[in-house]
């Protein structure tokens, strides 16, 4: 299956990663070593404490992914219960948190491909770009975002983007995976991540404004 | 709008904007770019996704899933059920 393929790729020490950005977003837990090495040799209780360090970060991520809660719950029970099956695979060539995260990615991924919705499949043709072309329309005059948006109102314009952009902004400009690896999670061609997440930036650029402009009126 | 072909080092709107996803992921100096020097129009949009992109790399977890999901990865964990098939949402159902 792609998920285990996905996982095993992610177990090479080849593979690039998002280190900086995901350290920063992940900094190492007191105790997690202890944890996964009794969780590994069958110990419920530290599977457990893995569950509690880490299902707020896995969760956030099935829900920013999905957009949906409900899916978001369901897709991390699913996630941690094949953390449960494959723990023992884990051999520490990567961070505890990094093999995870790409665990539980691939678990939405599968799941969105199984729903057979054309969200993971990024070509642009099943995405007839809205309106794309160059800005006109805005004023040099018209405010810019610097330093206005909070992050509830940045929170809610994401779950508002159409999901194939969702997928790329949230692994890229959130998640911080480079789009080599974003192309390979979510079989695409890396112009085509790339392309989507400028697309991305530019539709949550308009969600934003709409939301100031409507602010302003109020 | 006046296209100044002749003149390569000056691009239109439409140009640089359908550079800029390049340019964005190039890591180039964009303020470099002679087009924004004159055109303050791409210079905010410019402005804008650079700072869309620096708010999302701040954004942190800040959910927490519901205790039924651990109560519902106990339950398959003790059934051993294969984790595909059974789910949250299923039990609510
Ligand atoms: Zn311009």
């Amino acid at each position: 299956m792609a998920v285990e393929r996905f996982v095993l790729m992610n177990a090479g020490p080849s593979q690039p990663r998002p280190a900086t950005q995901h350290l920063r977003r992940n900094p190492p837990i007191a105790g997690e070593q202890e944890a996964i090495q009794r969780a590994q040799s069958g110990d419920s209780r530290a599977f457990e404490t893995l569950y509690a360090m880490h299902k707020r970060r896995v969760y956030s991520l099935c829900l920013r992914m999905l957009g949906n809660v409900a899916e978001a719950e369901d897709l991390t029970q699913e996630a941690f219960l094949q953390l449960y099956r494959k723990i023992g695979t884990f051999r520490g060539d990567s961070a505890f948190s990094t093999w995870l995260h790409r665990l539980a990615v691939n678990v939405v991924l599968m799941h969105l491909r199984r729903k057979g919705l054309p969200q993971v499949s990024l070509e642009e043709t099943l995405e007839p770009a809205q309106d794309d072309g160059p800005r006109k329309d805005i004023g040099a005059r018209d405010l810019t975002l610097s330093g206005s948006i909070d992050r509830v109102t940045l929170e809610r314009a994401i779950e508002n983007l159409p999901p194939g952009y969702r997928l790329v902004f949230v692994l890229h400009d959130v998640e911080g995976y480079e789009h080599n690896e974003i192309a390979e999670m979510l079989d695409c061609s890396i112009g085509n991540s790339k392309s989507q997440l400028h697309k991305a930036r530019m539709k949550l650029r308009d969600l934003l404004r709409t939301g100031q402009r409507k602010e302003q009126i109020a | 709008m006046i296209v100044l072909r002749a003149m390569d080092k000056i691009m239109t709107c439409a140009e640089f904007q359908e550079k800029l996803p390049e340019l964005f992921e190039s890591q180039a100096d964009l303020g470099a770019q002679e087009h924004l020097k004159s055109c303050e129009m791409c210079a905010a949009l410019v402005r804008d996704l650079e700072y869309i992109a620096a708010q999302a790399r701040l954004l942190l977890p800040i959910h927490d899933p519901s205790p039924a999901v651990w109560e519902h990865i106990q339950q398959a964990i003790r059934r051993g059920d294969e984790p595909d098939v059974k789910s949250v949402s299923a039990g609510r159902k």
